[in-house]
C-alpha cells in the first residue's frame, strides 16, 4: 500500500504540482473550517475527572455547602487608617455591588458582618455595620466589637487597619475566569483611590490561563521566527523555509480545525481547548518541521548529485516515503494512546495532534514536492551548489564517532545513568503561585496577601459526624487549636466557633463559657436559637441540612505542593489519634484536587511514554522485519526520556499539568530521528557499501537534518524568556528534548550499530533475515 | 358579617375604578378573627429534597401582631419557646426560652431579611405590610384556580429598609387574600412565589396552608396549619416571658 502510495505522491508532485497544491489547500479549507466550533475552555477545574477520590468529596462538598473557594481582595494604602466614614461607604459600596453580580454567590467584608452580642440579657446577631454612611461613634463602636472579637477582625482588617480585607465566593456554575473578571472590574470602578491586592485559589485558576496562554502564544511566534532564521541560515534558500513554514501552517490549521470540527459533531467537552493543550501546536510545530526539514535537505542532497530536479523529487520521495509514514504512524499512536488516560481533555489532546501528524506526513509527501517542483532551482544556487556549515559539522562528527564508538557510548550511558539518578529527583509543583516569578504583578499581590492579610490560600476539610454531638464539636474545636500551631495557618473557621460564641453570649458574655457545651440538649437550644435569631444561611457554609456533615476551612499563608501534602497528612495522623466516636475527617480543596490531577496528569504521560515505546518498537519491528530494529529504534528514544526527565529533576524543574505533557515532544522527535537513522542504515547496508563507510555515510546523509531539525525545534526555546515558570521550563524541555534525542540517534544509537557492524557476521545474518 | 357583603357589593359594583392602593386599603382594612390558636407543621425541603419538619403549638393576636408559639417537635427542640411582639414605633420585642439553660433570651429582630425559623419566610415576609409604606399599582385582573383575581405591584417606598424591590400580589376578589404573590430580590430578580390557600372558619376566610419557594435557592416551605380555633378570647397578659416556660397541653 506504501508502495503504491510512493508512486501516487510523486506522480501527482511531478506531474500536477499545481492541481496538488489546489487540492490540498482545499482540504485544509475544509478541515480548518472546523474552527468555528472550536472552544476554548479556561475553567481548569473542568478537566479533573469527575471519578478520582478527591474531585468526588469536593462536589460532594461543592453540592452540600457551596463553593467553597475563594477570591481574597485587599485594599487600602499603607500606614493610613480605614476606620473612617469615607473607607467604610466605599467598602459598603464595593461590597454591595459584589452581592449583585450574578456571577458571585457570597461576599464577605466588614461591611456585612454579623455581629454576636449579649447586652443585658439581650442576645443580639445583627450587621455590624447597619448602615453605608455612619457617624464617627458609630465607627467606634465597630472598633470596640472588633477589638474584642479579634478572631472576626483578623478575617477583615490588617492587623494596622490600613488595609480591608474582602472575601468573595465565585457562583459555583460559574467558570473562575468570569467570576474574576467582574470581581476585578468592579474593583478597579469603584476603589480608585485605593492599592487593591487579590489572591486566592479561584482568583488564581482565573487569571493563570489567559495569562499563560497569551504569553505562550506570543513567545511561540517570537520561536516560530527564530526557528524560520536558523532554517535560512543552514539552508541558505527563502523560498525553502517558506515551504516548511507553509506545511508546518496548514498542518496546524488542520489539526486545529479537525478539533473543532469532532467537537463540533459529537458535542464532547473532551475536544476543547484548555490550558493543557498549550503544549499542541509547538508538538506539531516540531513534528511538521521534522518531516519537512527532511524531506528538503533530502532533496538538495538529490539535486547536487543529479542536477535534475524531478529525479531529485522522485528519489527523495523514494528514500523518505516509508521513514516519514512510520515516523508519523509511529507518533501518531503514541499520541492516540492518550485516549486511554484518564483525564478526559487529554483524549482530545491525543487524537487532534494524531490527525494532525498525519496530515503533516501527507503535507510533507505531496504538497511539500509539489511547490519544490513549481519552483526554478537553479544548480548554482547556494542551497544546492554546496554544503552549509551544519552539513560539514555533521560530517565531522560522524568520522569521529566511528573512530572511538565504544568511548563515546559508554560516555554516552555514563550521562544517561546521572538522568536515571535525577529521576528520583523530580518534584509535582501544582501551587499556582509558583507559576509566577518573583516581581510578578500578580506574584507581589499574594506576597501581600501572605505579609499583611491572612493569607493567599485554603484549604477545607469535610467532616462527617453528627455535628449536634459535643465531643465531636470538640473535637473539631481542639483540631482547630492544632491547626493553628502550624506557622502557615492564620485562620480556620467551623461551626464550633459560632457554637462556643453562642454559648459564652448566652451566658451573658462570660468568656469561661467560650466552650463547647457538655450537654447536647444545649448545643440543640443554641443551633435553634440561632436559627430565630440569626440567618441560619450564614451556617450553610459550616454545616449541611442534616448536620450529619461539617467543613472546617483554613486559610493559609503561601506553601508548596509538598508541604500541603505533609499538612495534610499530619492532620490525618492527629484525626486518627485524636478523634474517637468519628474520624471521618477528608481533606479536600482546590489545592487537593489539583495535586491529584496533576499525579493523574503524569501518570497519563508515564504510560503513554511507555505505551509509545512498546508500540514503537513493535511497529518498527513489524515494518523493518525484525524485531531487533523495534529495539534499536527505542533506544535513543529511552535514552532522551530518561534524560530529560533526570534534567528536571536535577534542575529542580517541577513536574505540572504543563510540563508533564510537554515530555510528549521527545516521543513526537525522538522517534523520528531513530527512524530515519535506522531506515538509512539498512538502506546503505543493503546497497553493499563498505563496512567502514557505513556509519559515517548513514550519519553523513541523515545527521544533518537531524541536527538543522533539532536546532530549528530549539527556537521555542523563546518560551524561556516568558515571565511564567511553566512555560519557562516550557522552553528549557524544547531545547533539552531536542539536545537528548538527536543525542540518544547520533551517539548512542549510531555506537551501537557500529559496534555492530563491526562483527559483519551478525549483522550480515540481521539484514538477510529482515529483508527477505 | 355584614362588613364583609358591603365590601364584596362594593368590589362587584366598582371593580374596574379601583386603583392599585384602594385594593391595598380593602385587603388592610379586611375583617380577620381577634386571636387565632393553631398547630402548625414547617415542612422544609432544600435543593436536594433533604427535609426538616417541625410541629409548633401557636397562639396569636391581634392579626399576628401578638404571637408565642412552642416548640412540640422535633425532639431536639421540643420545649424551645419563642414570643414575639411588633410594635409600631420601635422595634418588636421578641424573646426566646431556652429550656437547657433555663434561660429567656431576647433576641434580635432588626434584620428583616433574616429566614424565620429556618423557612423561606423572613421576617418581613411575616410582618404585616404597612399601608403608607409602599406604592401600589394595579395590573391586569387574572383567573387563579378558577376565581378571580385583583393583580397588584407593590413597590416598597425608597426610605424603607426592605429587602425587595417590588412584589406582584394576586388577591381573590371575594375573600380579598392574597392569594398568591411574587417577590422579586434588588436586583430586580425573582426572589420568592408564594402561594397561601384559605378555609371558612367561623365566618372569617383563615389561612390554612402557606407554600413559598425560595426560587433562587430552591427551597421550599410548607406551613399547613390544623386544629385551627378563632376568637377564642385570649388574654392579653398570655403574651409574657413567665409563660414561655409553661408549655400548654392543648
Amino acid at each position: 500500500m506504501i508502495s503504491r502510495f510512493k508512486k501516487f505522491a510523486i506522480k501527482q508532485s511531478i506531474n500536477h504540482p499545481l492541481r496538488t497544491l489546489i487540492i490540498t489547500l482545499i482540504i485544509t479549507i475544509i478541515m480548518g473550517s472546523g474552527l468555528r466550533y472550536f472552544i476554548i475552555e479556561d475553567d481548569m477545574m473542568k478537566m479533573i475527572p469527575k471519578t478520582i477520590k478527591t474531585r468526588i468529596v469536593w462536589d460532594e462538598v461543592k453540592d452540600e455547602f457551596g463553593n467553597t473557594e475563594m477570591v481574597f481582595v485587599a485594599f487600602g494604602n499603607d500606614k493610613i487608617n480605614l476606620f473612617n466614614s469615607k473607607s467604610i461607604s466605599d467598602l459598603w459600596d464595593f461590597t454591595s455591588q459584589l452581592e449583585l453580580l450574578p456571577e458571585v454567590e457570597d461576599v464577605r467584608s466588614l461591611t456585612n458582618l454579623n455581629k454576636m452580642e449579649n447586652e443585658d440579657g439581650f442576645l443580639l446577631i445583627d450587621d455590624l455595620v447597619n448602615s453605608r454612611d455612619l457617624s464617627q461613634v458609630q465607627i467606634q463602636e465597630i472598633e470596640d466589637y472588633l477589638n474584642k472579637n479579634l478572631d472576626q477582625r483578623k478575617r477583615v482588617i490588617s492587623s494596622k487597619d490600613d488595609y480591608f480585607n474582602i472575601v468573595v465566593i465565585p457562583d459555583k456554575d460559574v467558570a473562575d475566569r468570569d467570576a474574576v473578571a467582574k470581581i476585578v472590574e468592579t474593583a478597579n470602578k469603584l476603589l480608585n483611590d485605593y492599592e487593591i491586592h487579590f489572591g486566592g485559589p479561584s482568583y488564581l485558576i482565573g487569571v493563570v490561563g489567559d495569562l499563560v496562554r497569551d504569553d505562550a502564544l506570543f513567545l511561540i511566534r517570537i520561536g516560530l521566527l527564530i526557528m524560520v532564521i536558523i532554517l535560512l541560515a543552514s539552508l541558505r534558500t527563502f523560498s525553502g523555509v517558506m515551504m516548511v513554514l507553509f506545511v508546518i501552517v496548514l498542518s496546524l490549521v488542520g489539526m486545529m480545525g479537525s478539533m473543532g470540527w469532532i467537537r463540533g459533531l459529537t458535542g464532547s467537552d473532551r475536544f476543547v481547548f484548555s490550558i493543557m493543550n498549550t503544549s499542541m501546536p509547538i508538538i506539531l510545530m516540531t513534528i511538521a518541521n521534522s518531516d519537512s526539514v527532511h524531506f528538503l535537505t533530502k532533496f538538495f542532497k538529490k539535486l547536487r548529485l543529479t542536477g535534475n530536479k524531478k529525479m531529485a523529487i522522485e528519489q527523495s520521495i523514494n528514500s523518505l516515503m516509508m521513514p516519514i509514514f512510520l515516523t508519523s504512524l509511529t507518533t501518531a499512536v503514541a499520541f492516540l494512546s492518550l485516549v486511554f488516560a484518564p483525564i478526559e481533555y487529554m483524549t482530545g489532546y491525543g487524537v487532534s495532534i494524531a490527525i494532525g501528524i498525519c496530515w503533516a506526513w501527507i503535507l510533507s509527501v505531496t504538497l511539500l514536492p509539489s511547490l519544490i517542483m513549481l519552483k526554478k532551482w537553479p544548480l548554482n544556487s547556494m542551497a544546492v551548489k554546496k554544503p552549509g556549515f551544519l552539513e560539514k559539522l555533521v560530517k565531522r562528527i560522524g568520522y569521529n564517532i566511528v573512530k572511538i564508538p565504544r568511548t563515546v557510548l559508554i560516555s554516552s550511558l555514563l550521562i544517561v545513568s546521572i538522568g536515571v539518578y535525577g529521576i528520583k529527583l523530580i518534584t509535582t509543583e501544582v501551587n499556582m503561585v509558583s507559576f509566577f516569578s518573583k516581581g510578578n504583578e500578580v506574584r507581589n499581590s499574594l506576597e501581600f496577601l501572605d505579609d499583611n492579610m491572612l493569607g493567599s490560600m485554603d484549604l477545607q476539610f469535610l467532616i462527617n459526624g453528627d455535628l449536634k454531638d459535643p465531643e465531636l464539636l470538640d473535637q473539631i474545636s481542639q483540631l482547630q487549636d492544632y491547626l493553628e500551631q502550624n506557622p502557615y495557618v492564620s485562620i480556620s473557621v467551623s461551626i464550633a466557633d459560632v457554637i462556643k460564641q453562642m454559648h459564652r453570649t448566652v451566658m451573658d458574655d462570660n468568656p469561661d463559657y467560650e466552650v463547647i457545651p457538655k450537654d447536647q440538649q444545649k448545643v440543640n437550644n443554641l443551633y435553634t436559637m440561632y436559627s430565630m435569631s440569626g440567618d441560619p444561611e450564614d451556617l450553610s457554609s459550616l454545616i449541611d441540612y442534616e448536620y450529619s456533615k461539617g467543613l472546617l476551612t483554613a486559610i493559609l499563608k503561601n506553601h508548596s505542593t509538598g508541604q500541603s501534602v505533609e499538612f495534610v497528612n499530619d492532620i490525618n495522623n492527629y484525626v486518627e489519634q485524636n478523634f474517637t466516636n468519628y474520624n471521618n475527617v477528608i481533606p479536600t480543596g482546590q489545592v487537593v484536587v489539583l495535586k491529584d490531577m496533576v499525579d493523574l496528569v503524569i501518570k497519563s504521560s508515564v504510560i503513554s511514554i511507555l505505551v509509545s515505546i512498546v508500540v514503537i518498537a513493535l511497529i518498527a519491528s513489524f515494518f523493518f522485519r525484525h524485531i531487533s530494529w523495534g529495539l534499536f529504534g527505542v533506544i535513543p528514544l529511552s535514552a532522551a526520556v530518561i534524560l530529560t526527565f533526570g534534567f528536571m529533576g536535577v534542575l529542580g524543574i517541577n513536574l505540572n499539568h504543563v510540563t508533564a505533557l510537554l515530555s510528549s515532544v521527545i516521543i513526537g522527535v525522538g522517534v523520528d530521528f531513530a527512524i530515519h537513522y535506522i531506515s538509512q542504515y539498512r538502506r546503505l547496508v543493503k546497497q553493499n557499501i563498505a563496512i567502514s563507510k557505513q556509519t559515517t555515510s548513514v550519519i553523513d546523509e541523515v545527521g544533518y537534518p537531524i541536527l538543522l531539525d533539532a536546532l530549528s525545534n530549539m527556537a521555542f526555546g523563546a518560551l524561556l524568556f516568558s515571565e511564567f515558570i511553566p512555560l519557562q521550563h516550557m522552553g528549557g524541555l524544547m531545547v533539552f528534548a531536542m539536545i537528548s534525542t538527536s543525542f540518544g540517534t547520533l551517539t548512542i544509537l549510531a555506537c551501537i550499530l557500529e559496534l555492530i557492524t563491526q562483527k559483519k557476521n551478525w549483522m550480515d545474518s540481521l539484514i538477510r533475515r529482515s529483508t527477505k | 358579617m355584614i362588613r364583609i357583603i358591603a365590601i364584596i357589593i362594593i368590589v362587584i359594583s366598582d371593580i374596574s375604578a379601583q386603583s392599585g392602593f384602594e385594593i391595598a386599603t380593602m385587603v388592610d382594612k379586611r375583617e380577620v378573627p381577634k386571636d387565632i390558636i393553631s398547630k402548625t407543621t414547617m415542612l422544609l425541603t432544600n435543593s436536594k429534597d433533604k427535609t426538616r419538619t417541625s410541629t409548633i403549638f401557636s397562639k396569636s393576636s391581634d392579626n399576628g401582631s401578638k404571637q408565642i408559639l412552642w416548640f412540640l417537635s422535633p425532639a431536639d427542640d421540643k420545649g424551645v419557646a419563642f414570643l414575639k411582639i411588633e410594635h409600631d414605633n420601635k422595634s418588636d420585642e421578641m424573646r426566646m426560652w431556652l429550656p437547657a439553660f433555663k434561660k429567656v433570651r431576647r433576641i434580635s429582630s432588626s434584620k428583616k431579611g433574616d429566614s424565620f425559623m429556618g423557612s423561606d419566610l423572613s421576617y418581613e415576609d411575616m410582618t404585616s405590610r404597612d399601608l403608607e409604606e409602599n406604592s401600589y399599582r394595579r395590573l391586569e385582573d387574572d383567573v387563579l384556580d378558577g376565581n378571580n383575581c385583583f393583580v397588584i405591584e407593590v413597590l416598597p417606598n425608597a426610605d424603607i429598609k426592605s429587602t425587595y424591590s417590588k412584589h406582584i400580589t394576586w388577591i381573590d376578589m371575594k375573600s380579598l387574600i392574597a392569594v398568591q404573590e411574587e417577590s422579586y430580590d434588588l436586583s430586580g430578580q425573582l426572589r420568592k412565589k408564594k402561594k397561601f390557600f384559605f378555609d371558612s372558619i367561623s365566618g372569617y376566610d383563615v389561612i390554612n396552608k402557606i407554600f413559598v419557594k425560595d426560587v433562587q435557592k430552591n427551597h421550599t416551605t410548607t406551613l399547613t396549619m390544623e386544629d385551627i380555633k378563632v376568637d377564642t378570647g385570649l388574654d392579653h397578659s398570655l403574651f409574657q416571658e413567665k409563660n414561655l416556660k409553661r408549655m400548654p397541653r392543648n
